[in-house]
C-alpha cells in the first residue's frame, strides 16, 4: 500500500510508509480508491496530436483524451490527466500516482511484466518516412541508414528487431537500420528530419495517423512503402498495484464503447486522411 | 575594480590597430560568405545579381561589411562611457532579435498561446523556484553551521550531503527522488519531488557559499566576542552572519538565478511549468520554435528582474560595511 502524500506533514507519514512496507495490496483498492475520490487520474502523452495535446484554453485534447473522458463518464467519475514522459508510463511502478494510461500503448511481453491490458481499444498501422527530397524510394533502401523513432516505444523496439507484441498480427522486420536515434517524442524526430533528408536522419517510423498530421501541416515529409506493421492499442494499468476489480471495470467499458459505436465515431472524428476521408481504425485487422 | 590613474590613447584611436583590425574582420566576413544574404541584394547595384557575383562580389560585401563594422566601433569609441555601454546593448540586442525574426516566425501564434504561457507555465516556475529557494536557504543555513561545528556526526552528516547532492546531475537527481522514493513505499507527486530535488542540489552549493563566508571572518572576531562572555548563538547573529552577509549575498544571488533556470528540468516529469509548455504548445500546429523563443524571453526577463534586485541588496550591504 503507498500512500499520497504533500510536503508539509512527510515525516510522519514518512513513518507511516515504513511501516506499511510490507502490507500486500488488496484486490479492488484502486478501483474503490478512483470511486472514493471520484477522480479517474489517468497519465497521456501531451505532445503527440491528434491522439492527445493541448489545446488554446490549455486542456487536453485529443482521440485518447476523448476515449479517457468516455471511461471516466461510465464509470460515474470525473477525469483528470497527468502527462509524465513516456518512458516513466511504460517502466510501470505508478503507486498510485495516476490509475491508468490511454496512451495508445500496444501491449508488449516486456511490458506485460509492469504493467497490465485489460483492453484493446483501436489499431493502427505503423510506417515509415523519409524527407520529401530523400533518394530513397524502397524499404530496404533505408537498410543501414539513421532512423528516428521515440524511446522505449515499439516502433524503436521493431527497429530493434526485438518488437514482442501481444495479439498482434503476424510482421516482418523489412528495414535493418545502421543508427537508431530514439528521442523523447515523434516531433523532436520530425524536427530533425525536416532539416533535409540525411542530415540528422534519413528517416523515421511512427504511426501513421501522426505522420498524415504532419504532413497535413505542411512538413516536407512522404510514407515510404507500405506499412510496417499494425498494432493493437490498448488501456494499460499498474501490476503493482494489481486490481482485477478496475481491469473489469474496463474491459466491460470498452467492449460497451465498441458494441455501440462510440469508439468508432471518435476514431472518425479525428483520424482523417489527407482527402478529408475519416478512417475507422477501430476493426481488428 | 581599480581605477587605472594612467591614460593610454584608446587603441581604437591608433592608425595601426584600426588596420589591423580592419584586415582581421575583413577576413573573418570574407571567410563567411554573405553574399547569399540579405546583404548581398541590398548591394546588388553595385554586384549585380547575388548568385552569380563570384569573387568579386565576396569582397565586395564582406568590404561593406568590415567597413561598416569598424567605422561603428570608431564612432562608438567617442562617446561617453555610459553611452557607449547603452548603444553596444542597444546593438547586440538587435542582432539578437535579427537572429530571432530569421526564423521566419508567426507571431498571431505566439499571440494566441501566450496567455497560457504565462497563466500556467511561468506562474508554476515562479512557484516552484520560490518554494524551493526558501527550502534551500533553510538547508544551507543548517549545513553552514553543521560543517564548522565540532560535532562529529554534525559535521559527517553535512559534508556527506553536500558531497553527494553536488555530485549528482540535478536531473539524475529528479529522477531519483520520483522514481525511487516510492518503491521505498514513500509515494510523492510530481511537484514535491521536483522540489526536493531542487531544494536538496541547490541547498548543498548554498550550504558551501554559507559556510565559505562565515569562515571568511576573522578568528579574532570569535575570540574577542568570547572574551566579553557572549554566548555561541549570539555571537553567530549578532557579530559573525552580519560580517558574513555581504560577502555571502553575490553567489547566492547567482544561485537563485541559476535555480530559477534548472527548474525547467523538473518539465521530464510532465509538470506543466514554462518550459513544458514551450515544448508542448506548439506542436499541434508544429510551430516548436515560436515557443522556445517566447520561453527563452521570458526566462531571460526573469532573470534580468532578478539581477536588479541582486543588484540593490548588494547595494545595501555595501553601504553599511
Amino acid at each position: 500500500m503507498s500512500i499520497k502524500l504533500g510536503f508539509t506533514n512527510s515525516s510522519i507519514a514518512f513513518a507511516v510508509a515504513l511501516l506499511s512496507l510490507n502490507m500486500t495490496v488488496q484486490a479492488g483498492v484502486v478501483y474503490d480508491y478512483i470511486k472514493s475520490n471520484n477522480e479517474l487520474m489517468i497519465a497521456t502523452d501531451a505532445n503527440w496530436a491528434p491522439y492527445s495535446y493541448i489545446n488554446d484554453a490549455g486542456e487536453m485534447e485529443g482521440f485518447d483524451v476523448d476515449v479517457a473522458k468516455e471511461i471516466a463518464k461510465r464509470m460515474g467519475v470525473e477525469a483528470r490527466f497527468i502527462t509524465p514522459s513516456w518512458d516513466i508510463i511504460t517502466s510501470g511502478n505508478w503507486n498510485m500516482r495516476w490509475d491508468v494510461s490511454v496512451g495508445s500503448m500496444t501491449p508488449t511481453e516486456t511490458r506485460s511484466e509492469v504493467l497490465n491490458f485489460p483492453a484493446v481499444y483501436y489499431y493502427t498501422p505503423a510506417a515509415f518516412a523519409v524527407h520529401t527530397d530523400s533518394p530513397v524510394t524502397t524499404l530496404a533502401g533505408l537498410n543501414g541508414k539513421n532512423i528516428c523513432s521515440t524511446t522505449a516505444s515499439t516502433w524503436e523496439m521493431y527497429l530493434q528487431g526485438n518488437l514482442d507484441m501481444l495479439d498482434a498480427p503476424a510482421f516482418k522486420y523489412r528495414v535493418t537500420p545502421g543508427t537508431i536515434t530514439s528521442l523523447v517524442d515523434g516531433s523532436a524526430c520530425l524536427d530533425d528530419t525536416r532539416l533535409g533528408a540525411g542530415i540528422r536522419n534519413d528517416g523515421i517510423i511512427d504511426s501513421v495517423p501522426f505522420i498524415q498530421n504532419a504532413i497535413e501541416n505542411g512538413y516536407p515529409i512522404r510514407f515510404l512503402g507500405e506499412n510496417a506493421f499494425f498494432e493493437p492499442l490498448s488501456v494499460a494499468t499498474d501490476k503493482g498495484n494489481d486490481d482485477p476489480e478496475l481491469d473489469a471495470e474496463i474491459a466491460r467499458i470498452i467492449a460497451q464503447m465498441k458494441s455501440d459505436y462510440t469508439l468508432t465515431t471518435l476514431s472518425m472524428k479525428w483520424f482523417k486522411n489527407a482527402d478529408g476521408s475519416s478512417n475507422d481504425y477501430t476493426n481488428s485487422y | 575594480m581599480f581605477v587605472d590613474t594612467v591614460i593610454e590613447d584608446k587603441s581604437l584611436h591608433k592608425p595601426a590597430f584600426l588596420l589591423g583590425l580592419s584586415v582581421a574582420v575583413l577576413i573573418f566576413f570574407f571567410a563567411f560568405n554573405f553574399t547569399d544574404t540579405v546583404f548581398g541584394e541590398l548591394l546588388s547595384p553595385v554586384i549585380g545579381n547575388p548568385k552569380e557575383s563570384g569573387f568579386f562580389g565576396r569582397l565586395v560585401v564582406s568590404f561593406v561589411l568590415s567597413a561598416i563594422f569598424v567605422l561603428n566601433l570608431f564612432a562608438i569609441s567617442f562617446a561617453r562611457l555610459r553611452v557607449q555601454i547603452f548603444i553596444v546593448w542597444i546593438e547586440l540586442f538587435l542582432l539578437f532579435l535579427a537572429f530571432a525574426f530569421s526564423f521566419d516566425l508567426k507571431f498571431s501564434f505566439i499571440q494566441s498561446k501566450i496567455g497560457l504561457m504565462v497563466s500556467k507555465g511561468l506562474f508554476t516556475t515562479i512557484y516552484i523556484s520560490a518554494v524551493s529557494i526558501v527550502i534551500a536557504t533553510a538547508i544551507a543555513i543548517v549545513g553552514a553551521i553543521a560543517k564548522l561545528s565540532n560535532n562529529g556526526f554534525a559535521y559527517a552528516i553535512a559534508s556527506f550531503y553536500t558531497s553527494l547532492f553536488r555530485g549528482l546531475p540535478l536531473l539524475l537527481q529528479v529522477y531519483l527522488i520520483y522514481k525511487g522514493l516510492p518503491q521505498l513505499g514513500f509515494m510523492v507527486d510530481a511537484i514535491p519531488s521536483g522540489i526536493a530535488a531542487l531544494s536538496l542540489c541547490y541547498g548543498a552549493y548554498m550550504t558551501e557559499i554559507f559556510r565559505a563566508g562565515i569562515q571568511s571572518i576573522p578568528k579574532g572576531q570569535w575570540e574577542a566576542s568570547r572574551a566579553l562572555g557572549f554566548r555561541f548563538s549570539l555571537i553567530l547573529r549578532k557579530i559573525i552572519l552580519p560580517q558574513a552577509i555581504p560577502i555571502i549575498v553575490p553567489p547566492t544571488g547567482n544561485q537563485f538565478i541559476a535555480m530559477l533556470k534548472d527548474s525547467s528540468l523538473v518539465s521530464v516529469l510532465g509538470i506543466w511549468e514554462l518550459m513544458y509548455m514551450a515544448k508542448t504548445l506548439g506542436q499541434r500546429d508544429f510551430r516548436h520554435m515560436e515557443m522556445l523563443l517566447t520561453a527563452a524571453m521570458i526566462y531571460w526577463g526573469l532573470t534580468i528582474i532578478l539581477e536588479m534586485i541582486q543588484a540593490r541588496i548588494e547595494r545595501k550591504y555595501q553601504q553599511k560595511t
